[in-house]
């Protein structure tokens, strides 16, 4: 993957400083079928047919490409669409790709342009993601007694993870009180309790034949594009039916899990995602951070790459990256924030959580 | 009081929905024409202080319960004194949904206009009372 943050490059060079090292790392130069996944190319780059594009831009011209979308989860999106193809015996190996490009908008801009994920009829209202985060997160304080400390510890735990990643957008700690202090965006919620606009990509390569770690469970779960449709805030349907998926597929729960990478697009979906998941029984996941439960050296680390607060959110990168950070984890290859695990789980969000995604990995013995 | 808001229910599930949808979100089904009453409570609430483009700061918005479970969002002109639960009013001003806080009065006045029989009115007037002072409590914050 690349480093993520304020880039220059465009984006298929973002996405060809990706692929070679997956390709490489995998022993291959030429995948089976190319899967790209990018949220939306043609209005922050004005570029489409990405599938092909990347695929020439590659030296692949010839490999068959598609390209998957949904939302801000393209990126395993992509790597199911790969791992279904060879699961079906039509593909050996599938290289998967994902990136965005959006740093060389204006910020409100880009904002618009991911908010094109939001119903239309709520959108007309002014919301965005930050504004509907704002409504959850009002909503999980009053009603589960989650705390702005909390919600800030979430920041100030993932800063320090990313201040260990080379590949993290932001790579400097922050103190708690400059996270409960900073401007507020959309009540209660803050800047800091925000992922940044991120540019970069990431890279998989999945193959038939047996490797170090494997995809143990892959779930999708889905729920209603309008937040007006659900009767509960506080939790996502989408990720508890992803989880419920994916671990009925890797025949084990979340007591197996030893390690997490989480979307803390905003940094309260952490908690409610943890109890989602079911790694972290209901109405525990503030106090578990409080307690540094969930922080490297913890109990059970969660985002040790920074998550989306500090490594950053290049869409659809995203979903690919936390699957390569728990790829260097399971091997012990993730230097200076290693931890211990066997097995991994990568949460990832669609849109305000109508299509998301969980991911089991496992480190074969 | 304002207008009834025009909505649609699933033949199937009974579920309401506003603003009026022609298939059921569950099931796909047609949906029939209903109407509610402009009441409802509070889910949450945001002030959103970088509005997209076409919108001004500071930018109220609001998520309201109405009777039946149907959910909207509204705009509202502020948000102090709101707080999740409570009461509002609901206007729609050219096909977009306003909230407005309802005060001791207006609840008042509503109560009294619902109940039927003498009693009643005296018990959903003490109801009103004890409720306006329950919202007007201290409180810790969030």
């Amino acid at each position: 993957m690349t480093r993520f943050g304020r880039r220059d490059e465009n984006l298929p060079d973002l996405m060809a400083e990706a692929a070679p090292t997956a390709m490489s790392d995998a022993g291959m130069d030429r995948p089976d079928a190319l899967v790209v996944a990018a949220m939306n190319p043609e209005e922050f780059t004005g570029e489409g047919n990405y599938g092909s594009l990347l695929g020439t831009r590659l030296g692949l011209s010839h490999v068959p490409a598609i390209r998957v979308e949904t939302a801000t989860s393209s990126g395993v999106a992509a790597v199911y669409a790969g791992y279904a193809a060879i699961a079906a015996g039509i593909h050996r190996s599938v290289l998967v790709v994902g990136g965005e490009k959006m740093s060389h908008m204006a910020t409100p801009r880009a904002s618009e342009i991911i908010g094109r994920s939001i119903d239309a009829h709520e959108r007309s209202y002014g919301t965005t993601m930050p504004a509907l985060a704002g409504l959850i997160t009002r909503a999980l304080m009053h009603r589960r007694g989650v705390t702005l400390r909390e919600i800030s510890q979430v920041a100030v735990k993932n800063h320090a993870h990313g201040a260990r990643n080379p590949f993290a957008h932001f790579q400097e700690p922050v103190k708690l009180e400059a996270v409960m202090e900073s401007r507020l965006v959309a009540d209660p919620l803050r800047l800091f309790h925000c992922c940044p606009i991120s540019d970069g990509a990431a890279a998989l390569m999945l193959t038939v034949e047996p490797r170090r770690v494997r995809i143990a469970g892959i779930g999708q779960g889905a729920d209603t594009l309008a937040v007006r449709y659900r009767t509960d805030l506080t939790t996502f349907g989408a990720t508890q039916a992803a989880a419920q998926a994916a671990y009925r597929m890797a025949g084990f729960g979340a007591e197996r899990v030893e390690v997490a990478e989480i979307h803390d697009a905003f940094t309260p979906f952490e908690l409610i995602s943890l109890e989602d998941t079911g790694l972290v029984p209901p109405g525990k996941a503030g106090r578990a951070t409080l307690d540094g439960e969930t922080a490297v050296g913890g109990r059970l680390p969660v985002n040790p790459s920074g998550g989306l607060k500090a490594r950053g959110h290049p869409l659809a990168a995203t979903g690919i990256a936390q699957l390569v950070e728990l790829t260097w984890q399971l091997r012990g290859t993730a230097q200076g924030r290693q931890v211990s695990a066997r097995v991994g789980l990568a949460q990832s969000i669609g849109g305000l959580a109508t299509n998301n995604w969980v991911t089991l990995v496992e480190a074969r013995r | 009081m304002a207008q009834e808001l025009r909505a649609s229910r699933c033949p199937r599930c009974r579920r309401i929905v506003v603003p009026p949808a022609s298939l059921c979100p569950d099931h796909p089904v047609k949906m029939e024409a209903a109407v509610l009453p402009p009441l409802g409570n509070v889910v949450s609430f945001t002030t959103l202080h970088s509005p997209p483009e076409g919108f001004r700061a500071p930018l109220h918005l609001a998520l309201v319960e109405l009777e039946g479970g149907a959910r909207l969002f509204c705009h509202g002109a502020a948000t102090d004194g709101v707080k999740i639960g409570s009461r509002v009013s609901v206007e729609a001003v050219d096909s977009v949904f306003y909230f407005s806080n309802m005060g001791f009065t207006d609840r008042a006045r509503l109560f009294w206009r619902r109940a039927g029989a003498r009693g009643e009115r005296i018990a959903a007037i003490g109801k009103s009372v004890v409720k306006g002072v329950w919202n007007r409590r201290p409180r810790g914050q969030d």
